[in-house]
C-alpha cells in the first residue's frame, strides 16, 4: 500500500486505473480539469488512451464509443458540462452502456463561481436525461480516499448494470490534498472493499431481454454477434419499432433493474450517533458532510442527543433510510433546497424537516451547533438570512 | 501532540502559501498522520487571497475546515484582516512585517513576527526563499512536525534550487525572536 | 459491374428490414445500394464492417439494415462515438456511417470536422435530401436558395453551405479529411468506384450523394410528387468537377483525394501510447 498527500482528482484517476478503465475523454473545466491532466499523464502508462473532445457532449460520445468497442471508460465534468452530458447520458441509459461519470460540483447556475464548492446537481444527477422511464445510480463520496473507493464501485456497478454511473463530487474533495492509500495489489484492493467486474460480450440474438436481471453482457460492437444499438425503441434484438408494448418493456427493464437489486448498494450510507433515537438527525452528503460529523461529536459533548446521517448513494434515494420520527435538518451546498426536498418526501409524515443551506463555502461548527441547539429547544431559527424561510 | 492541530497559511497568489501546505502535508503523512489541506482562492480583485488550511491529526478528520487554527501564518495584510479573529487564545500568529503593517493589539492569541521577506533578500539577494524560510521558522514552532521529515518532504515537492532551499530552510529554523 | 439487388440483400443485409418504410419512389434506396455493391466489389464481408446510422430519414432507413454489428448515435453525435469506437476496434474493420444531411452538416457539424481533424478511419456517407424530411420537410443547410418547403413558404433566403459558390467540401478539406467526393443517386457504377476508394482510405473519408425526396421537397419545391420530375431536377443541376454549367448546384465525382497521405487517428493514439510505454516519452 503506498500512501501520500495527493487531491481527490488523483484518486480518482487511480481509482479508474484500478478498475480497469483505459479510456478518458473530457474537456477543460474547472473544478475538474486536474482530472483530465492526471489522466493524460497516468493512462498512457498504463497502455490506455486520453483524449480531448471538442465539447463535453462529444467528450461522453467517445466514451460511448469506446465502451461499445469493448473498453471501460470514464469522462468527467462540472455542472456546466454536465448539462451537455444530457444526449450521450440518454443514449448510454437506453443501450444499457456501461459507463462512469464524474461531476464535481461547483457554484451554479451556469459558470457561476468556479473555483468553490456546490451541490446544486443533486437533481439533475437524477434526471440527466429527457423522457424520464430510467434509473440512475449515483455515489456522493466526502474525502479523496472515499473518491477513489467510489471509482472502483461506479465502475463495478456500471458493468453489473450495464449504464451510466455517476460520481457526484464536489470542488473541495476533488481540488483539496488529503492522505490517501493506493493498493498495490489484489490482495489489497480486497482488503479495501474494491469490487471488480470485467467486461463482458453479449452474444445476442437477445441483447434486450424483458426483464429485471442485471448482469446481463453489454452491446459490444466488432465481434460479429449481430448486436444493434439505437437511440430508439429496441425489440428484444436491438431493432428499432414504434410500439408502446415493447417500449413498455424496455422501461421496465431500465428501470426494476435497479430497483430489484438495490442490495448490490444499500450499504453505502454512513452513520454516526444514531444508535440511541437521537432528538435531531442531521442528513447530509459530501464534504459538508465532515463538518457535520465534527459538530455532532462536539453537540454530543456538550449534552444534545444529535445524530448524522450521510448519504452515499443518492440515487435510487434510499428511503429505507428515513423510518425515525424525529426532527431532522438537511445541510447541503446550495441555497434552493434539493436534497431537503427528498428528505421531506421519505421521512415518517409528522416529522418536522429544517434546511440549512450555505453555497461556495462550507457550513462552520458554530452555524451547525446555534442551528441543532435551537432546532432541539423549538426556538424559531434565527433568519440570518432568507434562506431559512422557505422551510 | 494534540489530537487535532489546524494550520492555516494565507497571502498572495505566489507566494507559495499552497506549497508551503503541501509541503506540511506530505511530513505530516510521512509521520503516519492523517490529513486534510484545503486551498482558496479568494477573488482575484484587489485585496484578495490565497489560502490553505491544514488539518493534522492521530485519527481521521472528519471536518477539513480550520475555524480555530493553532497557527495562522498571515503572508499579506489582506489575509491577516480576514482570517485574524479565527485565531483562539492559545493559537498563534505568524506574520512578515514586510507584508503585514499593523497588527491587532486586541487580539488574545499571541503574535509573532517573522521578516521572511527582509531575510531572504538579505541572504539570498532574491525574495524567492521566503518561502522556504517561512517552512523553516513553522518546523522549529510546531513541535508535532519531525525536523528531518519536513526537509525531505520539502526537497521532494521543490524541485530546483535545493543547496539554496536547505540554506533557507535553516535559517528559518535557527531563527531566534528577539 | 451490375449486381442483381436480391444478390447483395441475400449476402448482407437483414431480411427483415428489407424492403425499408421509406415513403414511395425515396431515392435512398439507390444510395444504399451503392454503398452495399462498393462493399461487395472490394470483397469484405459482413464481419468486416460496423455500421452507423445517424437521426432523420438516412439514418432511420437505414439502421439496422446490415448483417453485421450496427448502431446508431444520438442526433449529429455519431461521428463522436465513431472516434471513441475507432479507438476501441481492431484497426482492419472498416467503420461506415450513413447518415443526413441535416446530422452531418447541421447539428453534428463540429463533429464531423473534429473527426476530419482526426483523419480517424471512417467513410461518411451523407445522404442529402435537402433539408429535414422526416419532421415533414423544412430547409437545411444543403437547401438551394429560393427553395419554398414547410419552413420556408416564401422560399429559403438565406446563405447556405452549398449555394454563391460556397461548398460544404472546402470545410471539410481545411479540417484535414483526406478523401472527398460527391454523386448525386443516379450516378450509379460511377459512384460505387468513388465509395470504394472511400472506404479504402485509412482516414477520414466522406461522399455527399443529393438524393430525391419526392414526398417532401419536390411537393413543396416541384409542386408534385411524382417522382419523375424531382429524379430530372437532381440529375439537371448535378455535373461532373469541370464541367459544371451556371444552374448546376453538385459537381460530382471526386473532390480531394489525399489517401493515406496522413497518419490515421487511431494508429497515432495506440503508437504513441506505445511509445509512452515503453520509453517515458512521444
Amino acid at each position: 500500500m503506498k500512501r501520500f498527500l495527493e487531491t481527490g482528482n488523483f484518486a480518482i484517476t487511480e481509482g479508474a486505473i484500478l478498475a480497469g478503465c483505459r479510456f478518458f475523454a473530457g474537456y477543460p473545466i474547472t473544478p475538474a480539469t486536474e482530472l483530465a491532466e492526471a489522466m493524460s499523464l497516468r493512462l498512457p502508462q498504463e497502455g490506455g488512451v486520453y483524449l480531448q473532445a471538442e465539447d463535453e457532449c462529444a467528450a461522453m460520445h467517445m466514451c460511448i464509443g469506446a465502451a461499445l468497442g469493448g473498453m471501460k471508460a470514464m469522462t468527467a465534468t462540472s455542472g456546466p458540462g454536465f448539462i451537455l452530458y444530457a444526449d450521450p447520458y440518454g443514449w448510454a441509459i437506453g443501450c444499457e452502456t456501461p459507463l462512469v461519470v464524474l461531476n464535481s460540483g461547483r457554484v451554479g447556475p451556469v459558470s457561476g463561481i468556479t473555483g468553490a464548492p456546490g451541490q446544486g446537481e443533486f437533481y439533475l444527477t437524477r434526471y440527466p436525461t429527457q423522457g424520464g422511464n430510467f434509473e440512475t445510480i449515483v455515489l456522493a463520496p466526502n474525502s479523496a480516499q472515499e473518491c477513489m473507493a467510489m471509482t472502483v464501485e461506479a465502475f463495478y456497478l456500471a458493468e453489473r448494470f450495464r449504464m451510466p454511473v455517476t460520481v457526484l463530487a464536489d470542488q473541495l474533495i476533488t481540488d483539496g490534498f488529503e492522505d490517501i492509500s493506493v493498493p498495490e495489489n489484489d490482495g489489497e484492493m480486497k482488503e479495501m472493499s474494491f469490487r471488480v467486474w470485467p467486461r463482458k460480450i453479449n452474444q445476442g440474438p437477445k441483447f434486450y431481454p424483458p426483464s429485471d436481471e442485471i448482469d446481463i453482457a453489454p452491446v459490444v460492437l466488432g465481434h460479429n454477434t449481430g448486436a444493434l444499438c439505437s437511440d430508439w425503441t429496441p425489440t428484444e434484438e436491438g431493432y428499432d419499432i414504434e410500439e408502446v408494448e415493447a417500449h413498455h418493456k424496455h422501461a421496465y427493464r431500465l428501470i426494476y433493474k435497479v430497483r430489484n437489486h438495490r442490495d448490490l448498494f444499500s450499504h453505502h450510507y454512513d452513520k454516526k450517533f444514531m444508535s440511541d433515537d437521537p432528538d435531531l438527525i442531521v442528513v447530509s452528503f459530501g464534504t459538508p458532510s465532515r463538518v457535520v460529523n465534527s459538530a455532532v461529536a462536539k453537540a454530543r459533548s456538550q449534552g444534545l442527543k444529535v445524530g448524522a446521517l450521510r448519504l452515499i448513494n443518492l440515487w435510487p434515494f434510499p428511503d429505507e433510510l428515513f423510518t425515525a420520527r424525529s426532527k431532522y435538518l438537511v445541510v447541503e451546498l446550495n441555497w434552493d433546497g434539493q436534497l431537503v426536498r427528498e428528505v421531506q418526501r421519505a421521512v415518517p409524515k409528522d416529522s418536522k424537516v429544517h434546511f440549512l443551506g450555505i453555497c461556495g463555502d462550507l457550513p462552520t461548527m458554530h452555524d451547525l451547533l446555534t442551528t441543532f441547539e435551537k432546532i432541539i429547544k423549538n426556538e424559531p431559527l434565527s433568519r440570518r438570512g432568507w434562506e431559512l424561510e422557505a422551510w | 501532540m494534540k489530537d487535532r492541530i489546524e494550520i492555516v497559511a494565507s497571502g498572495f497568489g505566489g507566494q507559495g502559501v499552497v506549497r508551503l501546505g503541501q509541503i506540511i502535508g506530505e511530513t505530516a503523512v510521512k509521520q503516519g498522520l492523517h490529513v486534510t489541506m484545503l486551498k482558496s482562492h479568494g477573488t482575484e480583485m484587489r485585496g484578495g487571497y490565497v489560502r490553505s488550511q491544514v488539518v493534522l491529526s492521530k485519527d481521521l478528520i472528519d471536518s477539513p475546515m480550520c475555524e480555530s487554527p493553532d497557527y495562522f501564518v498571515a503572508l499579506s495584510s489582506a489575509a491577516y484582516k480576514r482570517f485574524k479573529d479565527t485565531v483562539p487564545e492559545e493559537g498563534l500568529i505568524i506574520y512578515d512585517p514586510a507584508f503585514v503593517d499593523e497588527i491587532d493589539k486586541g487580539l488574545e492569541c499571541s503574535h509573532k513576527t517573522f521578516p521572511a521577506k527582509d531575510l531572504s533578500m538579505k541572504h539570498f539577494n532574491n525574495a524567492l526563499f521566503a518561502n522556504t524560510l517561512v517552512l523553516g521558522r513553522m518546523a522549529g514552532l510546531i513541535e508535532a512536525l519531525n525536523k528531518d521529515l519536513v526537509l525531505e518532504s520539502m526537497l521532494e515537492i521543490i524541485p530546483k534550487f535545493h543547496d539554496k532551499n536547505r540554506k533557507a530552510f535553516q535559517i528559518g529554523y535557527d531563527y531566534a525572536d528577539a | 459491374m451490375e449486381y442483381k439487388a436480391s444478390e447483395l440483400i441475400s449476402k448482407y443485409l437483414r431480411s427483415r428490414k428489407i424492403p425499408s418504410t421509406a415513403c414511395s419512389g425515396c431515392g435512398l434506396g439507390m444510395n444504399h445500394k451503392i454503398v452495399v455493391q462498393a462493399i461487395q466489389e472490394l470483397g469484405l464481408g459482413v464481419e468486416d464492417i460496423i455500421w452507423g446510422t445517424s437521426i432523420g430519414c438516412a439514418g432511420r432507413q437505414t439502421f439496422a439494415t446490415w448483417k453485421g454489428d450496427g448502431f446508431a448515435g444520438t442526433h449529429g453525435r455519431v461521428y463522436a462515438i465513431a472516434r471513441g469506437l475507432r479507438v476501441a476496434l481492431p484497426p482492419e474493420k472498416h467503420l461506415i456511417l450513413t447518415v443526413g444531411d441535416g446530422d452531418a452538416f447541421g447539428i453534428g457539424l463540429t463533429h464531423l470536422i473534429h473527426a476530419a481533424r482526426s483523419n480517424a478511419n471512417m467513410t461518411v456517407i451523407v445522404n442529402d435530401n435537402l433539408g429535414y424530411q422526416s419532421t415533414g420537410g423544412q430547409y437545411g443547410w444543403t437547401t438551394p436558395q429560393g427553395s419554398k418547403t414547410d419552413s420556408s413558404p416564401y422560399g429559403m433566403f438565406e446563405h447556405n453551405l452549398m449555394s454563391e459558390g460556397l461548398d460544404v467540401m472546402h470545410i471539410l478539406k481545411g479540417a484535414g479529411a483526406t478523401f472527398l467526393a460527391r454523386h448525386v443517386s443516379m450516378d450509379g457504377l460511377k459512384a460505387v468506384e468513388t465509395v470504394k476508394k472511400a472506404i479504402l482510405n485509412r482516414g477520414f473519408s466522406l461522399v455527399h450523394m443529393p438524393y430525391p425526396c419526392p414526398t417532401n421537397f419536390a411537393s413543396r419545391e416541384l409542386g408534385s410528387r411524382n417522382q419523375v420530375n424531382i429524379y430530372r431536377w437532381i440529375k439537371d443541376h448535378a455535373a461532373p468537377l469541370g464541367q459544371e454549367k451556371e444552374d448546376t448546384i453538385w459537381a460530382t465525382g471526386i473532390w480531394y483525394d489525399a489517401s493515406n497521405s496522413r497518419p490515421e487517428f487511431s494508429q497515432m493514439v495506440w503508437d504513441t501510447v506505445d511509445k509512452i510505454r515503453r520509453t517515458g516519452k512521444i
